[in-house]
């Protein structure tokens, strides 16, 4: 569970506050999460689920509260920010990959330039994740020539090439056409069987039954509820939660 | 009442061969120069800093709205009473450089706004400092969007080079007018430069349209 060790291994939010202009798009966030935990975020469009997330990896700033990633404070100095982003990889809505070049490039630019891995280790390392994201036989062509779900395994691989501690998935289904939804999700859950700790954002409920240890709903920058997934679902306690359960499960 | 007179045109062709030398130094001076100056421009320009970003607007708002013999006179004439003097070859150097980099900056400028906020995240995701980023994802990306313009802009560079004729620089344009003031050849000398013009510019084009092909592969074949 999340108790106190957490803060300094997992991720520790404590009453964090972020505000668009006059919105106030993350309210008195707080929560943790141990590491090889795996959350579900879930709750209405406009929540801030996706704010909150990409606030983690600092794609986000908050302006107040605190964020601790492994002990390590998300703020605005540099190194604290590479640090927090070396521990941490993402995968988002539409896939973000680089158009420009090949799957097998898209896996080792970063490796190359972030951390100096000579061009043969890294280009092996891709391979081996491309072999767990089940398409090792795309490596040579361009992002532009595959399907969205092999785009998403892409992404997920390019981000596990770092060798993150933490993965955060930002929807990473909503814009894949459904009959290759499938194929990510096996992805996800793998990842998850093998001990990652991870953050989804994703409506996918079936997923969150699955694998989730909690799900956290949010509505309007709150978290509303926060309770393991079979609670969450058969007997959610706040009324916003049931609300939103009844409009997405049918 | 005249056919063309071939015998004056190649009698003619080793002047305008070195009119023509002229003309592509000159051009390919102002090319490189104008396409570092327009990165360059185009980085303050969308730097966010507001002294510099209005400053290339300024800029490319001045280049853009004055005819361009208007800014050779300024740099040939006008300099020198400000105290910089300028050989004839390096005005009309600096006074195509300047015309140019001002449509670099704005071609650069839209290539760079082809490039969505999501390589930004996935870069920033992966730890990608800045420098590379910029290098590896963003200037390869823009490009592609920028290239077609970019190169009306090169290819525009070369034909203005005519116009230094007026200051007195013995390009191509310059060869050939100054020929007919002697010998009132002129359907022989316009239709020459006409063609050597043409034929470098579309060997220009050829190879601007490889690069563009180069660039489009990864996008071409969905």
């Amino acid at each position: 569970m999340d108790g106190t060790g957490a803060a300094e291994q997992g991720i520790a939010f404590d009453r964090v506050n972020k505000w668009y202009g006059q919105m106030h798009v993350l309210q008195d966030v707080t929560f943790s999460v141990a590491p090889g935990e795996k959350i579900v975020v879930c709750g209405p469009s406009g929540s801030g689920k996706s704010t909150m997330i990409r606030c983690i990896n600092r794609l986000e700033e908050h302006q107040a509260g605190t964020i601790r990633v492994g002990g390590v404070e998300v703020n605005d100095q540099r190194r604290n920010i590479e640090q927090v982003r070396r521990r941490v990889g993402m995968v988002f809505q539409n896939f973000n990959l680089y158009p420009h070049l090949t799957i097998l490039e898209n896996c080792t630019l970063a490796q190359r330039w972030v951390r100096g891995t000579p061009r043969a280790e890294a280009e092996a390392r891709a391979m081996r994740y491309l072999e767990r994201v089940r398409i090792p036989d795309q490596a040579r062509k361009y992002p532009g020539q595959l399907s969205g779900g092999q785009q998403q395994r892409v992404a997920i691989a390019r981000s596990l090439c770092m060798e993150p501690e933490i993965m955060l998935f930002d929807e990473p289904t909503s814009a894949l056409d459904p009959e290759l939804v499938r194929e990510v999700l096996d992805t996800m859950v793998s990842l998850a069987e093998e001990g990652m700790t991870m953050i989804c954002v994703t409506h996918e409920m079936g997923f969150a039954r699955q694998v989730a240890d909690r799900v956290i709903f949010m509505d309007r920058g709150r978290i509303v509820e926060s309770a393991h997934p079979d609670d969450f679902f058969s007997n959610p306690k706040e009324e916003r939660s049931r609300l939103f359960l009844s409009q997405i499960l049918h | 009442m005249t056919v063309i007179d071939w015998g004056y045109i190649l009698a003619a062709f080793p002047d305008l061969m070195r009119g023509l030398g002229m003309t592509l130094m000159v051009s390919l001076l102002a090319i490189l120069f104008s396409l570092l100056l327009g990165l360059a421009g185009c980085a303050l320009r969308v730097s966010g800093i507001r002294p510099l970003s209005y400053a290339m607007r300024g800029y490319v708002e001045f280049i853009r709205g004055t005819p361009y013999l208007v800014q050779i006179f300024f740099v040939f004439y006008g300099l020198p009473s400000l105290g910089f003097t300028l050989s004839i070859f390096w005005s009309g150097v600096l006074a195509l450089t300047i015309w140019a980099s001002a449509f670099h900056i704005e071609s650069f400028r839209a290539g760079l706004a082809s490039v969505g906020r999501e390589m930004h995240d996935a870069s920033a995701s992966l730890g990608l400092r800045r420098l590379p980023h910029a290098l590896l994802v963003v200037a390869p990306i823009a490009l592609r969007s920028a290239l077609p313009s970019t190169l009306n802009t090169v290819v525009g560079t070369i034909k203005n080079s005519a116009y230094l004729q007026a200051i007195g620089l013995v390009e191509l344009t310059f060869v050939a007018v100054d020929r007919i003031a002697q010998d009132f050849r002129s359907t022989e000398m316009f239709l020459s430069i006409c063609v050597i013009y043409l034929v470098v510019i579309l060997g220009v084009s050829a190879l601007g349209h490889r690069l563009e092909r180069r660039l489009n592969r990864p996008y071409g074949s969905r």
